[in-house]
């Protein structure tokens, strides 16, 4: 690929990153082009992405050490481009994004299902993976006390 | 008067343990509801259990007909955790192997999808061809399931003699075209069982985040091989075939023509397989800390590691992986929504969907 086709391409993602008002570069790292998303909430970030014709991937989960709390790595991908957008969450909860892509329920359902993570503004169906009806006992060290919509 | 049909996940119609309720109006399908993970194994957690080589012998057990690609796209996020490159005889061999299982799986599905069509002999001449790719795979590799190829910084055998494959894989195209594509692109049977249903429209498959062959089939252009290209793909020569139709014959047919892509680079990376070391020779593998993410092109769409790794550790902190069917299965919902009950079985069927994988 030349350069003056990679020109396109990088400003696309400048440009985004001037939408979402954020100053920090993007970071390309492991495969990623990461953002920090600063206070940009999670919502607004998806519909940002929606207008720019991103695809969304998946939200990587990753429980953090002793009451640190969870990070989620929400991934489009925009022409090829792996895009990465990391959230922390001191709690475990965060707004759900399910209405502005339904692309997002299952990763919602797992996350909430292996992390009982609340995604905010949703309801959940019967749990995705398992039978039963208590959360977060794949992935998490401790069985959180969670009710389920059955 | 509506009413609910169960359908799995025990069921002589699904090839896999998943249950679909079809809310049905007389013959017709009104609604659906999809449920999985009767055979949740919790891979990614005893991932967490196990060393660098452990949890590639693990991850290659994530999918029985894919194990390869999962392997690939692990070892491509751990290299990139560890700063190893992969020679280029490692990389086009990687290829190799990637487009063998392509041919195996989509041959596969394309037997299953005739069975389902009613259309036996079509699919005992499917499964001769399947085994003619696998009887490849195992010349290569020694095993026709989980070949073990896959290694951080290369691949673990070599090709010795990749023309003697490449004239396995050419009187295996040859069969193609002579049997299986004119069959299913012009034989009545095929057509009038797949043409119109379960159509997925452009505006649902980009909603549903829809991934591969389904996609493809939806008009939507998106291959990683092409898009972002990984092992040896940025030196081969191929089309993407799309379709706009959307529906069961969109979605044979692009498979159809990915069979014949795929004999297309399978003869590129085996004439022009450069000399070389196979792997990156290291004695001893460290990791840095961080998280690496790889994607690659499976044969029902784009698989996604995300691994996460501390030095110094034996161990990774967290791999997630995200699965093509993980990503089209949601849309079936629309597939299915005002199509015949006696269609649904082969509209499911058709974004050849793997519940290994979704309940790894």
């Amino acid at each position: 690929m030349t350069a003056v086709e990679t020109l396109p391409k990088m400003s696309v993602l400048e440009a985004l990153r001037e939408t979402l008002g954020i100053a920090d570069p993007w970071v390309e790292n492991g495969g990623v082009r990461w953002l920090s998303p600063g206070t940009l909430s999670v919502r607004e970030l998806a519909k940002a992405m929606n207008a720019a014709k991103a695809r969304f991937v998946t939200i990587t989960a990753f429980q953090l050490p002793g009451d640190a709390g969870f990070r989620l790595e929400y991934h489009w991908d925009l022409d090829g481009k792996l895009l990465g957008f990391p959230y922390s969450l001191s709690g475990k909860s965060i707004e759900s994004i399910y209405d502005l892509s339904e692309a997002v329920d299952w990763i919602e359902r797992e996350i909430h299902e292996g992390f009982a993570v609340d995604f905010v503004g949703r309801e959940y169906e019967p749990l995705l993976l398992r039978q039963g009806d208590t959360l977060g006992v794949n992935l998490r060290d401790a069985v959180a006390v969670t009710e389920v919509k059955k | 008067m509506s009413y609910k049909i169960p359908m799995g996940p025990y069921h002589p119609a699904l090839e896999e343990p998943y249950k679909l309720d079809l809310i049905c109006e007389g013959e017709t399908v009104s609604d659906a509801k999809l449920h999985i993970g009767f055979n949740f194994r919790g891979i990614e957690h005893l991932a967490e259990t196990r060393n660098y080589i452990q949890v590639i012998a693990l991850m290659e057990r994530v999918c029985g007909i894919c194990s390869n690609i999962h392997t690939l796209t692990l070892c491509q996020a751990m290299e990139k955790l560890t700063g190893l490159t992969p020679p280029p005889r490692a990389q086009y061999i990687r290829v190799v192997i990637a487009e063998l299982e392509r041919l195996h799986s989509h041959v596969l599905w394309a037997g299953i999808a005739a069975k389902l069509m009613g259309f036996k002999t079509m699919f005992m001449t499917c499964f001769e061809l399947r085994e003619q790719v696998m009887d490849i795979l195992q010349a290569i590799s020694g095993n026709r399931v989980n070949y073990s190829m896959n290694r951080i910084g290369g691949v673990n055998r070599d090709i010795e003699d990749p023309l003697a494959i490449l004239a396995m894989v050419e009187a295996l195209e040859r069969e193609m075209v002579r049997t299986v594509i004119p069959i299913f692109t012009t034989s009545t049977t095929a057509i009038s069982r797949c043409a119109g249903i379960g159509v997925l429209t452009n505006e649902k498959a980009v909603s549903c985040g829809a991934v591969g062959p389904v996609a493809r089939a939806s008009g939507l252009p998106q291959d990683l091989r092409r898009a972002a290209p990984y092992a040896a793909y940025s030196e081969m020569e191929f089309d993407v075939p799309v379709q706009e139709g959307g529906d069961v014959k969109a979605r044979l047919l692009v498979r159809a023509l990915e069979i014949m892509e795929s004999c297309k680079i399978l003869r590129q990376a085996l004439t022009k397989m450069p000399p070389g070391e196979l792997n990156a020779g290291e004695s001893k593998i460290v990791f840095s800390t961080g998280t690496a993410t790889s994607r690659v092109e499976a044969p029902r769409g784009e698989v996604m590691y995300s691994v996460s790794w501390k030095e110094g550790s034996r161990n990774p902190n967290r791999v997630h992986v995200r699965t093509p069917t993980f990503a089209n299965m949601p849309a079936i919902r629309y597939m299915v929504i005002g199509a015949r009950l006696a269609d649904t079985p082969l509209i499911q069927a058709s974004i050849d969907p793997c519940y290994s994988c979704t309940d790894r």
